[in-house]
């Protein structure tokens, strides 16, 4: 299927728009029924042990995507900035934040009239402190438990004793989440939502390794809104079957040779946020450049390999600690090097998000270190994932255009 | 027959009439104003008024597609580091400094972009910064060289932002310090703001109307990176570069 520009669309989006419609559905119910509880979640937060213990979870970033997608957030952040958030900070939280001061969601169109209300908040800060500011909010306004799991930032080593400080954190979540449950806790459930889990993570990593095929059967485009499972739904069976039926089309593509970006002349790594208002101009303009932006940091930051249902919590601080956000400059660097290798990757975007400095790794001179060792060339442009006042589009259409008559130059 | 190429940028478009073998016949450059397509057509008017010319019309700036007729766009980047290595046919550097935004080519010596780069969000340190000031100051732009060349020494401006620079510089007058001071401060900060995109090298083209218009940057730049050329009507040279382009280099709009 194509819409024309060269653009193919995955037939497994159908299934998706499904897959997500059911949990939404299933977030409204368990809002709606006095028996059944809601859990917010961080995105690389403690989840399976949330779906474990029976909650229905609900991610606020997911939230705040959809609100950047639907290009509203211009509307919703300047509430927050008047109501004391600085311009400069998270605009995830901003925008979500201001949306539900102005009382609209995104979520009307999947048949709720608010985000469901939580009774309780769990974070972890192994992607940024703003969540626990972000969640916070929430937890005064509700008058809602708040807990969290406190990971160190720039780790170089992953070591033994920082794995049990970490997995205690999570033992220690337990006995705090069972009265909210007013269930006892299951070691047998949460083994099985730490099994579930690792076999979804198993499945995207496959269904992200198809782009290591030339030419590439999806793009960071396609990735962007197909990861919403494995972000919402990892540790449950709805993401487990999602990303069998998307990995079947990925295969069914390598075997026809049918590519995302149908005339694939480059090849690009994303590094940083996507810029969710302007996602569908961006895959149209890269379409038109014939290039396709085979991987991201961003996307493969849902691969969880480490979690091992023998030992879920050891396990689970081990998985959600070597994530890359969490980790030093040189781990960075090598993991970057690896995927620019495997992906056979002609040069790198940076997108620098202004409030985001945890996911915009041009900052400390990462850029011009992995270029001095791969000589693979790279482009910055300034931009938000959010926040549309921090990008100019016109300044980033003439870079991107450029890069691309650079990289033509090289071959 | 001529060609015509066109930079339409935000402040000024510029056009040049290129003859067969590649020499520029003519040029022009009016104020783009609010409408992109009325200041090509008066270039194109003016450019093609004794001499036929052949379509399409070679393009590059933020207007490049707003050309009533054939046109073929590029990224005034690309053109640019064509028409400096046609020109000079060396490794080297190019500063543009135009009226919204300042860019950084870096060209290896067979004449491939190795790396660009563009100012980031504000506008310190280009065109729109000196004709902020110009106008705070109630002093035409056009005086600002003379006002420079007089200057006993150099203040330094600290901020990134244009209003905070305008209102940094109200605060150096009620100090009483001296216009040209001031206007010599102005231009040096321009310098650093181009110094803080990459570690310059010596062989450096600076390019754009600011360099044109204000030949004292030139000079100061000179001081610091003795190599510094600028080329007669380098605001003209995009233009040119896309002529010599000749062809569509990656698909733009």
């Amino acid at each position: 299927m194509s819409d024309g520009n060269g653009i193919r669309k995955l037939e497994s989006v159908v299934r998706l728009k499904k897959t997500m419609g059911d949990y939404f559905t299933r977030l409204r119910q368990a809002a709606e029924s006095p028996g059944r509880r809601v859990a917010w979640c961080s995105s690389v937060g403690p989840v399976e042990l949330l779906y474990a213990m029976d909650f229905e979870v609900y991610f606020p970033e997911n939230h705040a995507a959809m609100i950047g997608v639907s290009k509203k957030a211009a509307e919703y952040i300047p509430i927050t900035n008047a109501y004391g958030y600085s311009p400069d900070v998270c605009s995830y939280l901003t925008s979500d934040i201001g949306a539900f001061l102005k009382q609209q969601t995104p979520l009307a169109k999947m048949g709720l009239e608010s985000v469901p209300k939580p009774d309780v908040l769990v974070y972890n800060t192994n992607q940024c402190r703003e969540v626990a500011d972000w969640f916070n909010f929430y937890a005064k306004h509700f008058n809602v438990p708040i807990m969290g799991i406190s990971t160190p930032l720039n780790v170089a080593e992953v070591s033994q004793s920082l794995v049990r400080y970490i997995s205690l954190q999570f033992q220690e979540l337990v006995p705090k989440l069972e009265p909210v449950t007013a269930e006892k806790f299951d070691p047998d459930k949460f083994k099985n939502t730490v099994r579930l889990s690792k076999e979804t993570c198993a499945l995207w990593r496959k269904v992200l390794a198809t782009a290591k095929h030339h030419p590439s059967p999806i793009n960071f485009f396609d990735a962007c809104i197909h990861m919403g499972p494995i972000v919402v739904m990892r540790g449950t069976r709805y993401a487990l079957d999602y990303y069998k039926v998307l990995l079947a089309e990925l295969e069914t593509r390598i075997k026809n040779n049918a590519a995302a970006v149908a005339s694939e002349k480059y090849r690009l790594y994303w590094e940083g946020m996507p810029i969710w208002f302007k996602l569908s101009t961006m895959a149209k303009l890269f379409d038109r450049l014939q290039t396709c932006i085979a991987a991201s940091t961003y996307c493969s930051s849902w691969i969880f390999d480490d979690l091992d249902p023998e030992n879920p919590f050891d396990s689970s601080a081990l998985a959600y600690t070597k994530l890359f956000i969490v980790r030093s400059e040189n781990v960075k660097q090598k993991i970057l090097e690896k995927h620019l290798q495997e992906f056979s990757i002609d040069g790198i975007i940076y997108h620098d998000a202004k409030t985001c400095p945890r996911n915009s790794n041009n900052q400390h001179g990462l850029q011009v270190r992995l270029y001095e060792k791969t000589d693979v060339p790279y482009l910055e442009i300034d931009g938000d994932f959010n926040d549309s006042r921090c990008y100019s589009e016109e300044q980033s259409v003439i870079a991107i255009e450029t890069f691309i008559d650079q990289l033509a130059m090289r071959k | 027959m001529h060609r015509i190429g066109l930079d339409l940028g935000t402040s000024y478009s510029k056009g040049v009439l290129v003859t067969s073998d590649n020499r520029i016949a003519a040029y022009l450059a009016v104020k783009t104003g609010y409408d992109f397509k009325s200041a090509a057509k008066k270039i194109i008017d003016f450019l093609s008024e004794k001499n036929e010319i052949e379509y399409p019309i070679y393009s590059c700036g933020y207007g490049r597609e707003q050309i009533d007729g054939a046109y073929l766009a590029n990224s005034e980047i690309t053109a640019l580091a064509r028409a400096v290595f046609a020109k000079y046919q060396q490794a080297l550097e190019v500063i543009d400094i135009g009226g919204q935004d300042t860019k950084y080519i870096r060209i290896s010596a067979t004449g491939r972009v190795e790396k660009f780069k563009l100012n980031r969000k504000c506008a310190a340190g280009t065109g729109a910064f000196l004709e902020e000031i110009a106008f705070r100051l109630d002093i035409v732009p056009e005086k600002f060289d003379e006002l420079a060349g007089q200057a006993t020494e150099s203040i330094k401006l600290n901020s990134y932002c244009t209003v905070f620079a305008v209102s940094e510089i109200l605060g150096l007058i009620k100090q009483g310090i001296s216009l040209p001071n001031i206007i010599l401060g102005i231009y040096n900060s321009i310098i650093k703001r181009c110094e803080e995109m990459a570690p310059l090298q010596n062989a450096l083209v600076l390019t754009g109307g600011i360099p044109d218009k204000h030949a004292k940057i030139v000079q100061l730049f000179k001081e610091i990176y003795p190599g510094t050329t600028s080329p007669d009507l380098s605001q003209f040279l995009a233009a040119y570069g896309c002529v010599l382009l000749n062809k569509k280099q990656v698909y733009c709009k």
